[in-house]
């Protein structure tokens, strides 16, 4: 609790905060003082000086003192303000005001806005220009140094909230800058791209190139013409009054013609949301928000850059038919025709069951809501799944056995507040970077304790205090064995088990095999790190695990989750602040696709379809009869197909020709099918087997929700108008679904969410009204609009209110023939997403990573004489792709990592296998096998130099500015001022 | 058997279809503008009158040319310091109070009447003569004024922070 003190502002006593800066008691006061290197999300930084108050006669910063009870403080005498507009006038000599002609005039750059303020009519020390040029070397964003007031929030942002540690300041130099690794430009060196820097940026002197010359009505001008131009407006300078006046006028003017929308990312699950600015249908830049609740001022490289794909040439523009070898483009009514005449056919001629719908979890709640009413409600089907099939729907089982809910236990904050994290099976940082930074920076400076268990030692292992390479696909062991270690210890939370947790005697006795020894011999763990990290777990308050594909794409992926969760509910790990289980969502709406019942046995918010109340509610609203029995999910739906049983599939943007398993039996199916209709921005792989495929909108061109891994539900505003003859899925299929009669009249996606929110009771006070601009709710929630940002804290959604230990043993991984001599490994990487239909039309991202490639360890290399660029082919007993090699030290011995960015000749699952988790018949991506042969010995690397990869970080704890403070040229300026009332000198 | 297939055969429009659709868009934006668009013709055919239309079309049609004529020309210490004064003026004209100045321009328009009604006059005044004119209320009239005047004149009034020259005391 905070206490309220009173202190004596300028003479006047108030009432205030215990442990707030006086900055953060001023701001948005009428009393506020001039700040500028002060920004809400990275706290004082203390380099701009421009803050100077004066507490009980001491000159001090006002960003980075806080309050005592009984002090005075004055912010405005005139020997304050003098030592401010000293301050100013430093970051003036630093920074030249032409507002006017300036990208960045757009009302939030802190030096306009300060001088403004401050009523500055005239600069005392002229600019003078630093010696260096500007850095323009980065596809994405450039450096100025010239304008560059060494403010350091880039510094701070780069440093402490991505913690990639590129930047710094070289404080030591006559007229420092920013510099980035040690001293390289910006295209070679450790950079991500993440966009931070530009974002916190007080000016424009990082500035994402988007912007440059686009966003002013008199940016645009040539350079030699520019310059003379700012010089007239130095020399003509009666005060800067006159020419704030005009840049103002010249701000407002551009509200006209930029658009600033509000959007949910498009790529992870993380869900960041933020402001996409718009000049027709230019992207000018991405604009993050303090008040984003899950990502705040943070983007990765995709969401901040990876936006080109909206505007790319290959997007479809119409409808097109399948005839002969090649597709026609037609008209939306010869499609829809089409489609409602061949569904309707197959209907009849077989049974509605020879009818299947795959949703996606690109698309909004929305699409998927329908598509699902769309199969059941109109063709009368439970044949309804997304691809969440492929990734994480192991983990919502392994939570639905134990706790009740299939989702993260809580938010980022608790992820971010918690003492220990541990990270099974995910390349967080490149999976999910943004989530991944809170816990980089919680590691870094926050003493919390970082356990990664994973085959790889990238970015988070690199990071961990505890890393763990256990044998693959043992997880389950090890975790149980710690598990098993700290009960016989003593160590579990017994009093948490008795109030909350049913089955506990049972479940101990199912733990009697996991012994440290055999733990030790199955994952090739030692005895000491399974006992470390039992000690970790004990002595830590509150613990979170976070697990991905690496965790559920094995034959026993559901059980591992369910391990995972055992061990959580065992040591009181739940429903407290800061503690549960994140199977975090590999695409932006893994979770709502699920939630929005695109799934062959529950309707939306998880509710069984064989559940005869259930049922009947349904059938009441929407008016017909719905089928009673299980549908087939994905897996079932290509096995079903290759039997002859299923002959007509409906996708809508989902690649699953390139992104399921076991691609050649895949492709083969889509081959037999009668009818195939899908629904994509491009022509997909999926596409090209298609007789049908509709043009469909991107997030950018619809309004709609998608909820992220938290269960947080956002709103996506209309940025774009749709392209060509595209239309939004819920569009789309709601003509396709009136074609066969369904008589649906939805003028808005509000009016779906409204229908769903009446239907399902965990989203019973779900509305877009709730959800306006970055308001966004995490479900379950109330009618009344209450929702569950940490879920568990009153008991578990069961009848008794108690959770369930359920007990789980160990399956052995696939086995292959000795000759399948290497472990593949495979998943994501930061730059590019999956088959790359939207990244690899970026320019700038394809420069950095143009393919994909395999990683090899400097052991195998030097076996079998491997080297960067070498080309290999890889061969399972399912199939082979050709690949080239990296040498690095992230993997180890016989394991090989394939990042599965490529729908060519390199798409790894060419390699993968039809194996599944044997209770959601998820498929085994990662039980992979192979031989390795070589092509061609030498070639160019894969991978260019100026990959990040390569890059040379520079870590420190933020911008340093006591170096600042050292140099024998800075005085504070609130010494070089004298007290009213005393003699000068 | 669906092979996969990646050709796309685009429905090109012809020629004369495309310019169909063409023209009805720009029919519907000249029927939503009507009014607008009769008024700017009107406009267009008084400048063309006026031979203004030639001169602009030269101007924007080299524009990037022209404007960097423009800003060299005017990037010269002369010009702009004629800007300069311009600015200047404007807004010292723009902070005279004409309220407050009215009385007194009045005031002086009575001090040139009289002063045009006694133009040749032989009178000389003496120190003593100055004192003895104080008292005539008329006099001290205007002399108060003046001091005024002068006391408003030497006090500084901004609100903006007049800061003295420096050179740079820190690179930082």
């Amino acid at each position: 609790m905070t206490k309220d003190i009173s202190v004596q502002l300028n003479g006047k006593l108030q009432t205030v905060q215990e442990n707030q800066s006086i900055l953060e008691v001023l701001r948005g006061t009428e009393e506020e003082v001039p700040n500028v290197c002060y920004h809400p999300s990275l706290g004082a930084i203390e380099t701009c000086d421009t803050c100077i108050v004066e507490v009980n006669g001491e000159m001090t910063r006002a960003c980075s003192t806080t309050m005592n009870s009984g002090d005075k403080i004055k912010t405005a005498a005139p020997h304050v303000q003098e030592a401010q507009v000293i301050a100013m006038d430093r970051i003036l000599y630093n920074h030249e005001l032409y507002c006017t002609v300036c990208d960045y005039n757009n009302g939030t750059c802190e030096i306009h806005n300060a001088v403004k303020d401050m009523k500055i009519n005239h600069q005392s020390i002229p600019f003078e220009a630093k010696p260096s040029e500007v850095d323009n070397s980065g596809a994405f964003y450039r450096y100025d140094p010239d304008q560059c007031i060494l403010c350091g929030r880039c510094v701070e942002a780069c440093q402490d909230v991505q913690v990639t540690e590129t930047l710094t300041i070289d404080w030591e130099r006559e007229r420092p800058r920013v510099i980035w690794d040690n001293d390289v430009p910006i295209n070679e060196s450790s950079c991500v791209n993440c966009g931070h820097c530009s974002t916190v940026c007080p000016c424009n002197a990082m500035m994402e190139k988007g912007m440059v010359g686009e966003a002013g009505y008199m940016t645009g001008i040539q350079e030699d013409t520019l310059r003379p131009m700012i010089e007239i407006t130095k020399s003509v300078e009666t005060g800067y009054g006159s020419i704030l006046a005009l840049s103002d006028m010249e701000e407002k003017m551009r509200d006209n013609r930029i658009e600033k929308t509000k959007t949910v990312c498009t790529y992870c699950g993380v869900g960041c949301s933020f402001d996409i600015w718009t000049k027709g249908r230019d992207i000018l830049k991405v604009e993050p928000q303090v008040e984003a609740p899950a990502n705040g001022i943070s983007t990765c490289v995709k969401g901040k850059f990876g936006w080109d794909f909206v505007n790319s040439e290959e997007r479809l523009r119409k409808p097109l038919i399948r005839e002969g070898d090649k597709f026609r483009e037609a008209e939306w009514d010869e499609a829809l025709d089409l489609i409602a005449e061949k569904m309707t056919a197959i209907k009849d001629e077989h049974s509605q069951d020879a009818l299947g719908f795959i949703s996606s979890s690109k698309c909004t709640n929305e699409d998927s809501y329908l598509m699902q009413k769309l199969g059941r409600a109109v063709m009368g089907t439970n044949n309804i799944d997304n691809c969440s099939r492929y990734c994480q729907t192991p983990a919502t089982m392994g939570l639905f056995r134990t706790v009740g809910h299939g989702g993260d236990a809580g938010s980022i904050k608790d992820i971010e507040m918690s003492e220990l994290v541990i990270v099974v099976g995910s390349n967080t940082s490149e999976s999910h970077p943004v989530l991944a930074t809170r816990v980089k920076r919680a590691n870094k400076l926050h003493n919390q304790k970082l356990i990664v268990a994973d085959m790889r030692k990238h970015e988070m292992a690199e990071r961990s205090d505890l890393f763990l390479h256990p044998n693959s696909g043992t997880d389950l062991v090890w975790i149980s064995a710690v598990t098993k270690y700290m009960i016989d210890q003593g160590w579990a939370d017994q009093n948490f088990i008795k109030e909350w947790v049913n089955g506990e005697a049972e479940f101990i006795e199912s733990l009697e095999p996991y012994t440290l020894e055999y733990a030790e011999e199955v994952t090739g763990l030692s005895q000491e790190q399974l006992i470390q990290t039992a000690e970790m777990i004990r002595d830590a308050k509150t613990t979170c695990v976070l697990w991905a594909m690496g965790v559920t794409q094995h034959i026993a992926g559901s059980d591992t989750s369910t391990a995972i969760s055992n061990l959580l509910l065992a040591t009181g790990n739940y429903g407290k602040p800061g503690t549960g289980a994140y199977p975090l969502r590999g695409h932006n709406n893994v979770q709502g696709a699920s939630d929005f019942g695109s799934m062959p046995d529950r309707f939306p918010g998880y509710e069984l379809v064989t559940d005869d109340e259930v049922r009947e509610k349904y059938e009441r609203v929407w008016g017909v009869d719905l089928p009673r029995e299980v549908g087939l999910n994905n897996h079932e739906m290509v096995d079903a197909i290759h039997e002859g049983k299923l002959k007509g599939i409906y996708l809508k943007g989902e690649d699953m020709g390139i992104v399921d398993s076991n691609l050649n039996y895949v492709q083969t199916a889509f081959e037999k099918l009668d009818f195939f209709v899908v629904q994509d921005p491009f022509l997909s792989k999926t596409a090209e087997f298609a007789d049908v495929v509709l043009p469909a909108s991107p997030s950018l061109e619809k309004d709609g929700t998608f909820t992220n891994t938290e269960r947080r539900i956002q709103r996506l505003y209309k940025t774009l108008e749709p392209y060509a003859d595209s239309k939004p899925d819920w569009q789309i299929i709601m003509e396709v679904a009136n074609r066969l009669g369904a008589n649906w009249s939805y003028d808005h996606p509000s009016e779906i969410m409204d229908e769903a929110a009446s239907l399902a009771p965990i989203f019973a006070g779900v509305s877009y009204d709730r959800l306006e601009n970055y308001e966004s709710l995490q479900w379950p929630v109330d009618k009344d609009g209450r929702d569950s940002p940490l879920l568990f804290k009153d008991g578990f959604p069961f009848p008794d209110g108690k959770a369930r230990f359920y007990p789980v043993s160990y399956t052995e991984p696939i086995t292959y023939d000795e000759e399948f001599d290497l472990h593949v490994n495979n998943g994501r990487l930061l730059e590019h997403f999956h088959e790359g239909n939207m990244t690899y039309r970026n320019e700038g991202l394809k420069e950095k990573t143009p393919s994909t490639f395999v990683e090899v360890s400097p052991q195998l290399a030097e076996d079998r004489g491997l080297s960067d660029g070498t080309l290999v082919r890889l061969t399972s007993p399912y199939g082979s792709i050709k690949i080239k090699c990296i040498v690095t030290d992230r993997v180890t011995g016989n394991e090989l990592y394939v990042p599965m960015n490529d729908s060519g000749d390199a798409a790894v699952n060419f390699l993968t296998s039809s194996y599944a988790d044997k209770d959601t018949d998820t498929p085994a991506y990662k039980e992979l096998r192979v031989k390795m042969e070589i092509l061609e010995e030498k070639g160019e690397s894969p991978l260019p130099r100026i990959n990040h990869r390569y890059g040379n970080p520079q870590p420190q704890i933020g911008v340093q500015v006591e170096k600042k403070w050292q140099r024998s040229d800075y005085t504070f300026p609130g010494e070089l001022v004298t007290k009213e009332g005393e003699p000068r000198g | 058997m669906a092979k996969p297939i990646t050709h796309i055969d685009k429905k090109e429009l012809t020629e004369e279809e495309q310019r169909q659709q063409e023209l009805e868009e720009l029919q519907e934006t000249l029927l939503e503008n009507k009014e607008a668009i009769t008024k700017t013709v009107e406009l267009l055919g008084n400048l063309e009158k006026q031979g203004i239309l030639n001169l602009l079309n030269g101007l924007v049609s080299e524009g990037d040319q022209v404007l960097r004529v423009l800003v060299q020309n005017l990037d010269k210490p002369e010009n702009t310091q004629a800007i300069r004064n311009g600015l200047l003026m404007m807004s010292t004209l723009g902070l005279v109070n004409m309220k407050e100045l009215e009385p007194i321009l009045l005031k002086v328009n009575a001090g040139i009447e009289r002063v045009g009604e006694n133009a040749d006059t032989d009178e000389s005044t003496g120190y003593l003569d100055m004192v003895r004119a104080l008292k005539d209320p008329e006099v001290n009239r205007a002399v108060t004024l003046t001091l005024n005047f002068l006391k408003g004149m030497g006090e500084e009034k901004t609100d903006h922070q007049q800061n003295v020259d420096r050179t740079p005391d820190s690179n930082v």
